[in-house]
């Protein structure tokens, strides 16, 4: 019974604004930051310059060269064109090599949140709904399945057989989907004791048809938002796996690879190593922005702000 | 009491059920991937009927689940089994002995390597983890307090900034300034506990992100909670309510970041900087053992690992449901 | 706490405390700033506290009442604005002070208790800490112990049983009426000279809202406090107050003694409010008469008990008895009410109704059939022609579709028709409900609570149902939707013969529109009686208990004091032995601590469960 809109600020949120056109109170509210906006150009210019960069630039990422070994970036001395951000030790261009490891990066970055999603997120809302034995056993198994580290994990079965793209998304999905898994049922679980949901049973609704139907739509784009963060997540994986030597494999340019053969020739030629880390940085950093501005603005609106 | 009983009974119980599955799976999944481990053992020297006696002899013909039953009974007193390949007098000695001469106690012993390497882990995590305090909770709190102000702003640039550096790039990079380029610090192997620092500071520096945002999430939204605002018209101060309010009731949610997914990324980050800097602790003996393909030693850390996470979030579940009560266990 | 009343009690016969206001508002206006620009929330607001007394502010949802309460304090918040006027109180201004001084003065000397006890302590801190952390924190002249020792002397004043104990217990280990108690208790603990109540019954269930009146006036006296009482209920603000000041939309449009303002309202708004308060025996209108037809529904001996962790023993569970052998028939064509207060199980009982749920005992009979054993298609079936409608408008409907999609929901689940058989059913039922055909395609943003309820009704009778049970479906909206939807039940009943069970906490409106009702306690039918006895001649004690508390300004066949309930219904967990609703009832006598009474069913159809003959109860005072 507060008594104006006024009040409403004071009081907590109430059950009325909360569920009204959430996901596009939650994007007006992302994209009204400057961060945003700001986040979103550099990822544009990023995405066409990989898009675009290996048509326009006259070089080429595995081609080596001799006389063009170890060759600077271009705002250094002796720095020279096509090759802007420099050469490595086997002559190659670092600019392109960096792109095509982040189109690489991206690629399986987002198919591996995408399939993390949709299996942990299926899972997580069944056991919610369906509670009783089956969500305690499906709940102990993402224990079991999150008590093991990511890395671990991967290395294991990646140190262990050939890694593919394949197979690298397939480790990550493996190791990331619990997360999903337990955060759509928690929220499935206070979804679940919702009037409409006990109103969609009521009409005669399936069990299925009130996941599939009533309870997806309502808790899932929350949570896409978040998911953002998590591309950026896989993609420093995906690094990391390079890294250690058991992501894609040379001679595909990854930042892994990059970055680690770069490591010999840290005091004579050190851009080997860190201009592509910048590059990989600024591209995960738009992302993380974005991400980052969009959990805040879902956290601002699910706590009833505007 | 009676609660902490019951709850200490549960959770060991399903504790020790979540270990014995992973073990399974880990054991399992070692011998079902290519390579067969008496070969590792024994070399490429040896002959295929030297081979096959000597496996027989060891038991790596029976059945899985014979193997794993055998190796569970020798974790309970303790004993993880020996190594394919590192000798017991420290170095490599894989593949240079042939099969008669093979003597499983001439390797070393899984659990003093872990032993061994434990304590170096233990230093670098902790002074990882005071580190990524160090950062993080000025930070946090600051932006949880003054939720829209400068420094929410600040907790999201450096969170952002810090989320999206990879450890392997950071590593190489703080290498590369604070060692080769100044001298100012060692960083390569260790030789002492100056060698423990940089790669802590890579270590905060991927966990830090985390810590701040949750914080400052946390404590944004207990200043938003009803009873915050009714306290300071009850008459208690702000700093009051606080300090003795909003931080209880947002130490909830932090506990359970802290054993969900903070453990696991600090087990992963440990690993990922160790080989970095060739920092002699478990994360270094595991990823040799993979390219080694020194089986017992990683099912032996995963093992443990997994004990280790499922232990911190027992206990760190008794912490939540010990501060606030309504919470189920 | 004997001692502070002393000093209090001297300071009161001090002839000059008498003659000074206790706080004075002057010219008071406050305005909201929006994206649309700036609305006045209040103008120009001129009140009074006098000493000693208890000034009664009365305005439905809207008139600006909490801002106005809040500003008392001092306590707005942007986007609210204070743009001209004083508060003024022992001498200053209020609004001008510093915000340390006007900090010294919140708690220790001005206090202020709103209408949400459940969230207004930090749960994680047992409620007498945080009650003698603030004692601590404005009389810090005040010893531990001594401290600690008034907290459990004020607990104890206010009636909190095993005050020692509960001083220990956590907030979600109160009653919403227990918690009131303790937010009164920490509000008077230290003394104040006044008191702020915003609305602090509105949670409440009657007869526990009349206990904290009852309460509220004593200590109030003891205390010799003043007392700022904000309500929209004009019934509860007239028991309690002495003046009284009526709001509409941020003016100030009458003020008046309470008996002068019952007996001459001036102000035209002042008597709609009065003619708005819901009359129960005052009317004029005949309550729906029984049909003896066919019985449509039959629940009998039914039974649901839950199992909850039991946190003080191992490996333990205890029973939480929720519906205790309830049963009772529903006839075609007739409106059937099932009232009750908060817990007494009504809630549970509408989940077995509606088959969510299957009872552990007895059975829900529909047209003869038991709907516990119905599955797939008969089940589907059973629901087309049995539906129920929910209590809140907001959540029963999802956000992210259309209105027509949202209503053409249970034909597409049930396959009935194509898409344009299904496009014209809906057109029609939303026709028939009173929901514009424009908005078929647009989304619920933007209706108000009668509308989505409409949407929701709209749904549910497209699939043409016999049976309706309401679920508090009412409650939610303002007096005049409410009488509206009930037109429109009306409508329908005679046009399509549907029958509804009307499950309530309204006694007003079930008086109104059921023709036989059933009581409620502790998840049992403890009477059920048709309309006029029930309401004028009731067999039950607790039923009477309920119907002196109703808040209304009529009279009233039966006095609040003879039927004043002492305590709170206990906990469904340990029913006590005996009637369960002997430790409240008035006149429980030593059989009822042993035997359970059943249900006598009297000559007239009418039952009740008590030990005591019809008519032994004190006789009405008000006869039909």
């Amino acid at each position: 019974m507060t008594s104006s809109t006024a009040t409403a600020a004071a009081s907590p949120a109430t059950p009325k604004t909360r569920y009204r056109g959430v996901t596009a109170r939650i994007l007006r509210r992302a994209w009204g930051q400057t961060e945003m906006k700001l986040a979103a150009s550099i990822f544009l210019a990023l995405t066409l310059l990989t898009l675009f960069g290996p048509y326009v630039i006259d070089a080429s990422a595995t081609k080596m060269s001799v006389a063009n070994k170890f060759l600077p970036p271009i705002f250094m001395e002796g720095g020279k064109l096509p090759h802007f951000l420099g050469t490595d030790q086997l002559g190659r261009d670092l600019l392109l090599r960096s792109l095509i490891g982040l189109r690489n990066a991206f690629a399986i970055g987002v198919v591996s949140v995408v399939g993390m999603f949709i299996l942990g997120c299926a899972i997580g809302i069944y056991s919610g709904y369906r509670g009783g034995l089956t969500d305690v056993i499906l709940m102990r198994l993402t224990d079991v399945q999150m008590s093991i580290p990511v890395v671990i994990l991967a290395i294991t079965v990646l140190g262990m057989s050939r890694p593919s793209p394949l197979t690298i998304i397939a480790v990550l999905i493996l190791a990331s989907w619990p997360v999903y898994a337990r955060v759509a049922r928690g929220v499935t679980l206070a979804e679940r004791q919702k009037e409409y949901v006990r109103a969609a049973k009521i009409l005669g609704a399936s069990d299925l048809r009130i996941m599939v139907r009533h309870i997806a739509p309502s808790i899932l784009p929350p949570i896409a938002f978040v998911a953002v963060l998590d591309v950026a997540r896989m993609m420093i994986f995906e690094a990391i796996f390079g890294f250690i030597g058991i992501g894609i494999q040379p001679p595909t340019p990854t930042f892994g690879t990059i970055i680690a053969s770069g490591t010999q020739y840290l005091l004579n030629a050190w851009w080997i190593t860190i201009v592509p880390g910048v590059l990989l940085a600024l591209a995960l950093g738009s992302l993380n922005l974005m991400g980052g501005v969009l959990e805040r603005a879902r956290n601002h609106i699910l706590q009833g702000g505007e | 009491m009676a609660f902490a009983i019951e709850f200490f009974l549960r959770r060991i119980s399903q504790g020790v059920v979540i270990v014995i599955l992973v073990a399974f799976v880990i054991f399992t999944l070692l011998r079902i991937v290519p390579g067969d481990p008496i070969r590792i053992i024994l070399g490429p020297m040896a002959s295929a009927t030297a081979l096959e006696e000597k496996a027989t002899e060891l038991g790596l013909r029976d059945p899985i689940y014979v193997q794993f039953g055998r190796f569970m009974g020798q974790v309970t007193t303790g004993d993880f089994g020996r190594s394919f390949i590192r000798g017991a007098q420290g170095g490599s000695a894989g593949g240079s002995q042939d099969a008669v001469g093979y003597n499983p106690e001439s390797r070393a012993s899984v659990s003093a390597l872990i032993a061994n390497a434990l304590p170096y882990s233990l230093q670098l995590a902790a002074l990882g983890i005071a580190f990524a305090f160090l950062v993080a909770i000025p930070i946090g709190l600051g932006a949880g307090l003054r939720a829209g102000k400068w420094p929410d702003r600040l907790g999201l640039y450096v969170s952002s900034l810090f989320v999206s550096l990879p450890n392997i790039w950071v590593g190489v990079v703080l290498i590369f300034l604070l060692s080769a380029k100044t001298g100012w610090l060692p960083a390569i192997g260790y030789q002492g506990f100056a060698y423990t620092i940089i790669p802590a500071m890579v270590l905060a520096i991927e966990l830090s992100p985390v810590m701040i945002r949750a914080i400052s999430v946390s404590v944004a939204a207990n200043l938003g909670e009803v009873y915050f605002d009714v306290g300071l018209v009850r008459g208690l101060s702000r700093r009051t309510m606080v300090a003795k309010h909003v931080l209880r009731n947002a130490a909830v949610p932090l506990l359970n970041l802290f054993g969900a997914q903070m453990i696991g990324m600090l087990l992963g980050g440990l690993f990922v900087v160790e080989y970095i800097f060739s920092y002699p602790g478990i994360g270094m003996l595991t990823i040799n053992a993979v390219f080694q393909r020194d089986f017992p030693i990683i099912q032996a850390v995963a093992i443990l690992a997994s004990a280790a996470l499922v232990a911190i979030n027992m206990l760190v579940d008794f912490a939540s449901t010990t501060i606030d009560r309504r919470l189920k266990f | 706490m004997s001692a502070s009343l002393a000093t209090k009690t001297a300071s009161a016969n001090n002839p000059q405390a008498s003659v000074a206001p206790v706080m004075e508002v002057r010219g008071l206006s406050v305005v909201v700033s929006t994206a649309a620009g700036e609305r006045s929330i209040l103008s120009d607001i001129d009140l009074t506290v006098a000493p000693r007394s208890v000034l009664g502010i009365i305005g439905e949802s809207g008139s600006g009442k909490t801002v106005l309460s809040r500003a008392m304090v001092n306590w707005l918040k942007p986007p609210l604005a204070i743009t001209r006027g004083s508060v003024r109180y022992d001498g200053r201004d209020l609004l001008t002070l510093p915000a340390a001084t006007m900090a010294g003065l919140r708690g220790r000397e001005i206090a202020y208790i709103g209408a949400n006890p459940t969230s207004a302590l930090d749960p994680t801190v047992p409620v007498g800490h945080q009650i003698l952390e603030k004692l601590r924190a404005v009389a810090p002249e005040l010893s531990p112990q001594a401290a600690r020792q008034r907290v459990i002397d004020t607990l104890d004043a206010v009636r909190i049983p095993s005050p020692k104990q509960r001083f220990d217990e956590y907030p979600f280990q109160f009653s919403g009426g227990m918690m009131q108690r303790a937010m009164i208790v920490d509000a008077l603990v230290s003394n104040p000279k006044l008191l702020i109540a915003d609305n602090i019954t509105q949670p409440l269930d009657v007869t526990v809202a009349a206990q904290i009146l009852r309460l509220l006036r004593d200590l109030q006296k003891d205390f010799d406090t003043s007392i700022v009482f904000v309500s929209s209920s004009l019934g509860i603000v007239s028991e309690i107050a002495d003046d009284m000041i009526v709001l509409d939309r941020g003016h100030i449009v009458e003020r008046q003694s309470v008996t002068g303002l019952l007996a001459t309202p001036e102000h035209v708004y002042t008597k709609e409010l009065i003619a708005k308060v819901p009359k129960i025996w005052a009317t004029a209108e005949a309550p729906p008469e029984p049909s003896s037809d066919t019985v449509v529904l039959d629940v009998r001996d039914v039974d649901k008990t839950y199992r909850v962790r039991d946190r003080k023993a191992i490996f333990a569970e205890r029973q939480v008895r929720a519906v205790r052998g309830v049963s009772f028939t529903v006839r075609r064509g007739e409106n059937f009410g099932i009232i009750g207060e908060s817990g007494c199980g009504k809630s549970t009982l509408s989940r077995l109704l509606s088959c969510l749920e299957q009872p552990d005992a007895g059975e829900i009979q529909f047209e003869g059939r038991d709907i516990a054993t119905l599955k797939g298609r008969d089940l589907l079936g059973l629901r087309r022609r049995f539906q129920l409608l929910l209590q809140d408008p907001y959540n029963a409907i999802a956000a992210h579709a259309s209105i027509g999609r949202t209503i053409a929901e249970p034909l597409l689940i049930h396959g009935l028709g194509n898409r344009r058989e299904i496009e014209q059913k809906v057109k029609d039922v939303m026709a028939e409900v009173g929901l514009a055909p424009t908005l078929y395609n647009q989304l619920p943003i933007g209706l108000s609570a009668g509308q989505r309820q409409r949407v929701n009704i709209a749904r549910a009778l497209v699939l043409e149902p016999e049976l309706l049970i309401l679920d508090e479906t009412l409650s939610s909206l303002d007096q005049v939707e409410q009488a509206k939807l009930l037109d429109l039940f009306e409508t329908l009943q005679v046009k399509r013969g549907i029958t509804y069970v009307y499950i309530s906490h309204d006694l007003a409106m079930v008086r109104r529109v059921c023709a036989r009702i059933a009581v409620m306690y502790l998840g049992r039918i403890v009477e059920l009686a048709d309309n006029d006895t029930m309401y004028w001649r009731s067999a039950h004690p607790y039923t009477r208990a309920l119907l002196s508390a109703v808040p209304t300004v009529e009279a009233k066949p039966y006095r609040t004091g003879t039927y004043l309930l002492e305590g709170e219904p206990p906990d469904p967990i340990d029913i006590p032995p005996g009637c369960s609703f002997r430790t409240r009832c008035p006149f429980a006598f030593d059989r009822c601590a042993t035997d359970d009474p059943s249900q006598t069913i009297y000559a007239d159809g009418n039952a009740s469960a008590c030990h005591l003959p019809r008519n032994s109860l004190p006789a009405p005072e008000l006869a039909h």
